[in-house]
């Protein structure tokens, strides 16, 4: 504790203060003794009771007793009859009982008087460290960018930091003795009783205000208030916080736009895929059953009539099934085709070295009495639909068998390799009738075909279908040919789906 | 032939009826067959009410049910006869159009005794519609209740 002024009581060291009592009691003793030699009477009590009263107050309470007794002693020794000795004269006693009596009395006195002193410099030290840790704190909350001001409890304003005077543009002497609310204009979401009722309920409230700035703008506030009170409990003071968030506010209100659109958008495409589904859906139904009865009828015409008619004739009706046989299988590929985009995928995990055993025994009918050497090397395993995938290799084994159909001796394979930008890549090979380059961009449209009709088969949806499967699996697919020297078709896998 | 089960066909379009009962009379099996052109017609054939109230009341070897039919659809006469007592023993076979999958998985649920998409070529319907008449209508026993001429 950082003592000021008299200090030397606690200051001094024990030895010392005990010394300074003897001694002053010596120096009066002394100067008593000189005085008397120039028959100056009666000197002494003064000096001792001046003695004791030094050693008192700079000594403590200790050294002031041993001041009293050994003035009581030099007294008796040196200036009570009879002299030189302690012994103490019956007439003198009163007189040097009263000096010892007045000397503890002015003994107590000060000590008491000195310890008053003592504990008022102390409180004033600390009303001094308060006044101080206050005036830091209070430039604190002018350094913080936080909004603070302080209202009292009729709303008037007493403290204004520099935060508010940035945010609303009131500087703390225009702002300091306004009242808070109309200067504001604080907009409250609920009665403002109630925001007292639970400030005084549970010394806090937060919520969001709208409040105006000097220059007429309206912005959003977050509000923290807090309630202080005095030592009798009584609500003295309103701390109130504010953060401008109507940045925020803005944004929510701008995401909460986007949703409103995103879910309109989401209703629509749900909308429009449900028009899609009811129209593959009636398709199958309508668009299959006239087709069924052309067939049907034109095979019983054939049947039942086919001798009374004549060689064209017979060929217009040989015509008329294959055409309506054709759009059958049409209708078919592209129902399958438009089913892939509604249809959930169920994913497993898919063996393609499994699936193509699968599918090669599939198209074994077709290869019937081909010479065709297959090569098939390790395939991966992989996360995805089972069904769809096996479509995949279907088509692009098929159309190896098909476009393979001209060569004597046909070579098709089927493997898997690391390629540094798509990850792990499988190929289906063949050595038939190829393709240009040229038109590889044709190759994956709906209804695209680079072959006529007449040789090579087919509807034009196949290698679609394959596209679309591989990109809901989010892969790749592309093709690398040559006219008459083979093509190769590839799809990657992608590395979440090994 | 003298084994042969009444069939009821529940079928709107004439045509499918025509190529239908072709393909029955092809295989002798056409000679008990009841058509009712909707939903609503067949179950006043089960009920034996409205124009079917004269009717005996056995129930049909087989049932042979179109999906997308007038008044009452298929998927419905489908429920009505699998939750009813009397009705529910009688075979129901699908016989659509439809290759959607929603519509086999429906009628499985509701408990079809089979489902079969009409082909498009004749021969592969000829066939189908004769394995259904022989198997429905001769082969299976059908629960008893249910008419078979001898």
């Amino acid at each position: 504790m950082a003592q000021r002024k008299p200090s030397m009581p606690k200051a001094l060291p024990s030895i010392l203060r005990y010394g300074l009592a003897a001694a002053s009691v010596a120096i009066a003793v002394g100067t008593a003794l000189l005085l008397a030699r120039y028959q100056f009477r009666g000197v002494a009590d003064p000096l001792f009771l001046f003695a004791i009263a030094i050693a008192v107050w700079y000594a403590g309470r200790g050294p002031a007793i041993l001041a009293v007794v050994l003035s009581a002693l030099a007294d008796a020794y040196f200036f009570i009859e009879p002299l030189y000795s302690f012994s103490v004269t019956r007439s003198e006693l009163p007189h040097f009982v009263i000096f010892i009596g007045f000397a503890l009395l002015l003994t107590w006195f000060s000590a008491v008087r000195r310890r008053v002193e003592q504990e008022l410099l102390q409180s004033r030290d600390e009303l001094e460290r308060e006044v101080a840790e206050r005036t830091q704190q209070a430039s604190l909350l002018n350094l913080t960018h936080d909004t603070i001001f302080v209202h009292n409890m009729s709303d008037i304003i007493t403290y204004w930091n520099r935060g508010a005077e940035e945010l609303y543009g009131w500087t703390a002497q225009e702002a300091i003795g306004k009242h808070s609310h109309q200067l504001l204009q604080t907009d409250f979401p609920i009665p403002i009783e109630e925001v007292r009722a639970e400030l005084l309920r549970t010394g806090r409230w937060e919520g969001e205000l709208r409040k105006t700035k000097a220059d007429g703008s309206r912005l959003v506030v977050a509000s923290r208030w807090s309630l202080r009170r005095d030592e009798q409990g009584r609500a003295v003071a309103i701390l109130e916080t504010n953060n401008d968030i109507s940045d925020r506010k803005r944004r929510e209100e701008e995401i909460r736009k986007l949703n409103i659109e995103l879910t309109k958008r989401t209703t629509d495409l749900e909308t429009t895929n449900k028009e899609l589904e009811a129209f593959a859906y009636s398709t199958s139904h309508d668009l299959r059953a006239p087709l069924r009865h052309v067939v049907g009828f034109t095979e019983l015409l054939q049947k039942n009539a086919s001798s009374r008619l004549d060689e064209k004739g017979q060929r217009y009706i040989t015509t008329i099934l294959e055409s309506a046989k054709k759009m059958g299988t049409l209708i078919d590929d592209l129902l399958a085709f438009s089913r892939i985009g509604r249809m959930e995928a169920r994913e497993t995990m898919v063996s393609l070295g499994d699936l193509v055993k699968e599918v090669l025994g599939e198209v074994q009918q077709e290869t019937d009495g081909r010479n065709i050497a297959w090569r098939i090397g390790t395939l991966p395993d992989l996360c995805g639909d089972r069904s769809m995938l096996r479509l995949v290799l279907v088509n692009l084994i098929s159309n190896a068998v098909k476009f393979t159909r001209t060569r004597e001796q046909a070579e098709i394979e089927i493997g898997c390799m690391e390629k540094k930008e798509d990850g792990l890549v499988v190929f289906v090979k063949d050595n038939g009738v190829g393709f240009d380059m040229k038109y590889v961009n044709k190759l994956f449209g709906v209804f695209q075909r680079l072959h006529q009709s007449e040789a090579f088969e087919g509807t034009g949806i196949g290698l679609a279908t394959v596209q679309r499967i591989i990109h809901r699996h989010g892969g790749r697919v592309w093709a690398e040919g040559l006219v008459d020297s083979g093509a190769t078709f590839f799809f990657s896998v992608p590395s979440h789906r090994r | 032939m003298d084994r042969l089960g009444r069939i009821l066909m529940v079928e709107d379009d004439r045509k499918d009826v025509e190529l239908t009962l072709t393909a029955l009379e092809e295989y002798n099996l056409a000679n008990e067959v009841v058509v009712t052109g909707d939903g609503a017609e067949a179950l006043d054939y089960l009920y034996c009410r409205g124009n079917f109230k004269a009717r005996s009341g056995d129930n049909p070897a087989v049932l042979l049910l179109d999906l997308k039919l007038p008044k009452v659809d298929g998927l419905e006469v489908l429920q009505q006869i699998k939750s009813d007592e009397k009705l529910r023993m009688i075979p129901v076979v699908v016989l659509t159009s439809s290759r959607e999958e929603r519509d086999m998985v429906t009628s499985y649920k509701l408990g079809v005794n089979a489902y079969v998409v009409k082909p498009v070529d004749f021969h592969e319907f000829v066939n189908a519609i004769k394995e259904l008449g022989v198997f429905w209508a001769i082969v299976n026993e059908p629960p008893p209740g249910s008419v078979r001429n001898r």
